[in-house]
């Protein structure tokens, strides 16, 4: 067991010195003069040597790619042009709201599509069936701004229920933060839940052809606990894979999201920093999902190891 | 005797005499996209109390179907039991509920299967799963069904019960898997126990201990055993009587013995062909002969058949066996078959000699 998840850290390292070369390069792959790039069209050639001096790239390659690593294993991810504040501050600064909408994307998905999926798996071709699985091909077909507008107009402007936009800071309690997020977060995870449902269903039919399904409930089991302790536990493993592979569709929905419902977080970020060319946030902002995306990983290959005992070795 | 015996033994023992099982004219049908199957069509048959009954005949003749029916195990979307009666212990079985059905599965008749490999669930510990039929039906405590689910594991001869316990079905072989499903089916003491070919998928060394193994613990739990087998050489080992089964139906039932020795229906005839005779009950012992390969194809139990089912394969069928179906005849005590030729009531042919 601690050999497994020892093994799947270290499998984790050259997989970031990927990301970091690449993103290293990024600049310097752009035909031209990164420095002239970054400035823009109106620069002067004063201006464009500044930028050029700022972020070291009139030394060798070699020392920028070393100083670079260096930093980024310090947690230094840069400086922006623009606003000129280390990135790693304007991050920590947009961080909640993405990390809240996030996690509640995935709460609100999760608790929603797996029950979903049991129960269509198991009146598998009946009406509730029928139901779910039309659910699950609509939330693949509608954009996410589309059902964020629709969702904006029923419940915050036409019901009046919760607010149309904007984001409630977790230190303003959480009541307010809660409201702010529930539906950007159903905007965002129809699409998650489609998936997740999906899955769950087509997981769960295969393991209740099993023949130990057939055993459970020769001992006497309960249905109930025939579906959740005996079949959704075996189903386990394809439903977290997709749920950790929804975890890379989340980060593009977060950005529309947030540009939805008008939430300041790392979206914004991004888009704000696309528009500018402030490359030192955006490389930091590559560095920063890929590296979530390989913890998550991470996370998602160990939780195998508490469904199956047969991966343990 | 009898009549002079008026204490209460004596009523227990007359109740002795009802079988624990009794099926009457059971049909169970699939319903699938291009027709109806008759997996089972018109089975019969009684289990008494401790006894041991195989149930013989060719693949795809409704065997497990029939086991399945019993335990009421058919799923719904796809089959039903559309007739007859199962009876067991006083109760209708095809009256139950869910719920009443599920108290009764597990606990009180208990069913293993064919495929060792893939019953258990991979997922658990195999004490776990035994621990699970125990706490669900003697309502023990996780504790105390642990215990218990030890005792098993010793009691079906797994070496080193304590630590085997702990251990997942990927562990374990074969034999092994298939006494942790034999612990499962016998945690609750059950008056009743089906096995669906449970040697079937073993090495032969490993079979031979697993049946064993079924005896003795039959002897010392008094449970009754419905034994599936495709093994005419088990049959002569194990079972008291036997039924064989053709196209869904109950062809012949007898003793072992007058089976073996006094084949009624031409079916069975052709299938213990090369069976040794009693003469030698020690080469029975040791042969294992798989059932005899008949001439022609086993009917499609997609159309309805009027007459025998075994009709185009039978070298002495006449008009009437294609167009009437022959009922279930009794031949002597405990001993009758379903064929119009051979039926003691068929003054002329019943004296016809043995093919
Ligand atoms: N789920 C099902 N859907 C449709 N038909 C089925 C289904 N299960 C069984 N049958 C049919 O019922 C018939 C009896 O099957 P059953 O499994 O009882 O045979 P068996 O006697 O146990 O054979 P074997 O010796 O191969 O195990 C077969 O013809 C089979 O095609
Ligand atoms: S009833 Fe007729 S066809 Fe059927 S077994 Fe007897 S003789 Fe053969
Ligand atoms: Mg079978």
């Amino acid at each position: 067991m601690t050999t497994y998840i020892l093994r799947r850290l270290l499998a984790t390292i050259p997989v970031m010195a990927v990301v970091a070369l690449f993103v290293f390069f990024l600049l310097h792959l752009t035909p031209g003069d990164p420095a002239a790039v970054i400035a823009g069209d109106d620069a002067s050639p004063a201006e464009v040597d500044g930028i050029r001096r700022k972020l070291g790239l009139d030394r060798p390659i070699w020392e920028q790619f070393g100083l670079y690593v260096w930093n980024l294993l310090r947690g230094d991810l840069g400086t922006s042009i623009f606003s000129n504040l280390p990135v790693m501050t304007l991050v920590k600064q947009r961080l909640e709201p993405s990390l809240v909408l996030a996690v509640a994307t995935l709460t609100v998905a999760v608790v929603l599509a797996i029950p979903m999926g049991v129960l269509a798996a198991w009146k598998a071709r009946s009406a509730i069936d029928r139901v779910v699985m039309g659910f699950s091909v609509l939330g693949f077909a509608v954009p996410v701004f589309l059902v964020g507008y629709l969702l904006i107009y029923v419940f915050a402007i036409q019901l009046r229920w919760l607010p149309v936009q904007g984001y409630q800071p977790l230190a303003n309690g959480i009541g307010g933060t809660l409201r702010s997020i529930t539906l950007p977060a159903l905007a965002l995870g129809m699409t998650y839940m489609a998936l997740i449902a999906r899955i769950t269903r087509a997981s769960m039919l295969e393991v209740l052809s099993e023949d130990y399904i057939r055993t459970a409930r020769a001992k006497g089991v309960a249905t109930s606990s025939v579906l959740l302790r005996h079949a959704l536990k075996n189903a386990a493993v394809p439903i977290v894979t997709v749920i950790g592979i929804g975890f890379a569709l989340l980060i593009s929905g977060v950005v529309i999201t947030e540009t939805v419902f008008n939430i300041p977080g790392l979206g914004r970020l991004t888009v704000d920093a696309i528009l500018k060319r402030d490359y030192p946030i955006i490389q930091g902002l590559i560095i920063l999902f890929a590296a979530s995306k390989v913890l998550v990983n991470l996370l998602i290959d160990i939780s195998y190891t508490l469904f199956d005992p047969r991966i343990r070795q | 005797m009898a009549a002079l015996d008026k204490t209460p033994s004596g009523a227990a023992r007359a109740d002795n005499t009802e079988p624990i099982l009794s099926v009457r004219d059971l049909r169970t049908q699939f319903f699938t996209s291009d027709g109806v199957v008759r997996a089972v069509d018109g089975v019969s048959f009684d289990l008494h109390r401790s006894e041991t009954l195989c149930i013989v005949g060719e693949s795809g003749c409704g065997k497990s179907v029939t086991a399945l029916s019993i335990l009421g195990l058919i799923p719904r979307e796809i089959g039903r039991v559309v007739g007859g009666s199962i009876r067991f212990d006083g109760m209708e079985l095809t009256k139950l509920d869910e719920g009443e059905m599920r108290r009764i599965r597990g606990n009180r008749i208990s069913m293993i299967f064919q495929e060792p490999m893939s019953s258990l669930n991979p997922v658990y510990t195999v004490g776990f799963q035994i621990a699970e039929t125990l706490r669900i039906h003697q309502g023990l405590s996780n504790k105390a069904a642990a215990e218990r689910a030890i005792e098993m594991l010793a009691l079906v001869r797994i070496a080193d019960a304590r630590r085997r316990a702990g251990e997942y079905p990927h562990q374990l072989s074969g034999g092994m898997r298939q006494r942790v499903m034999i612990a499962i089916a016998l945690a609750c003491n059950p008056q009743v126990l089906i096995a669906d070919e449970p040697t079937t998928a073993l090495d032969v060394t490993i079979q031979a201990q697993i049946l064993e193994l079924m005896v003795e613990l039959k002897e010392r739990l008094g449970t009754a055993i419905v034994l599936i087998t495709h093994d005419l050489g088990v049959v002569a080992e194990v079972a008291e009587r036997v039924i064989v089964m053709y196209a869904g139906r109950t062809a012949e039932e007898a003793t072992v013995s007058e089976l073996l020795d006094n084949p009624q229906h031409p079916y069975t005839r052709g299938l213990i062909g090369s069976i040794p005779r009693r003469s030698t009950p020690g080469a029975r012992k040791t042969t294992r002969t798989r059932l005899q390969e008949i001439r022609g194809i086993v009917p499609s139990l997609r159309e309805e058949i009027p007459g025998c089912a075994f009709a185009p394969r039978c070298s002495i069928a006449t008009e009437r066996c294609t167009s009437q179906r022959p009922p279930l005849e009794t031949h002597g005590p405990r001993h009758s078959a379903a064929c119009w030729e051979t039926a003691p009531s068929s003054a002329l042919t019943a004296t016809s000699p043995r093919s």
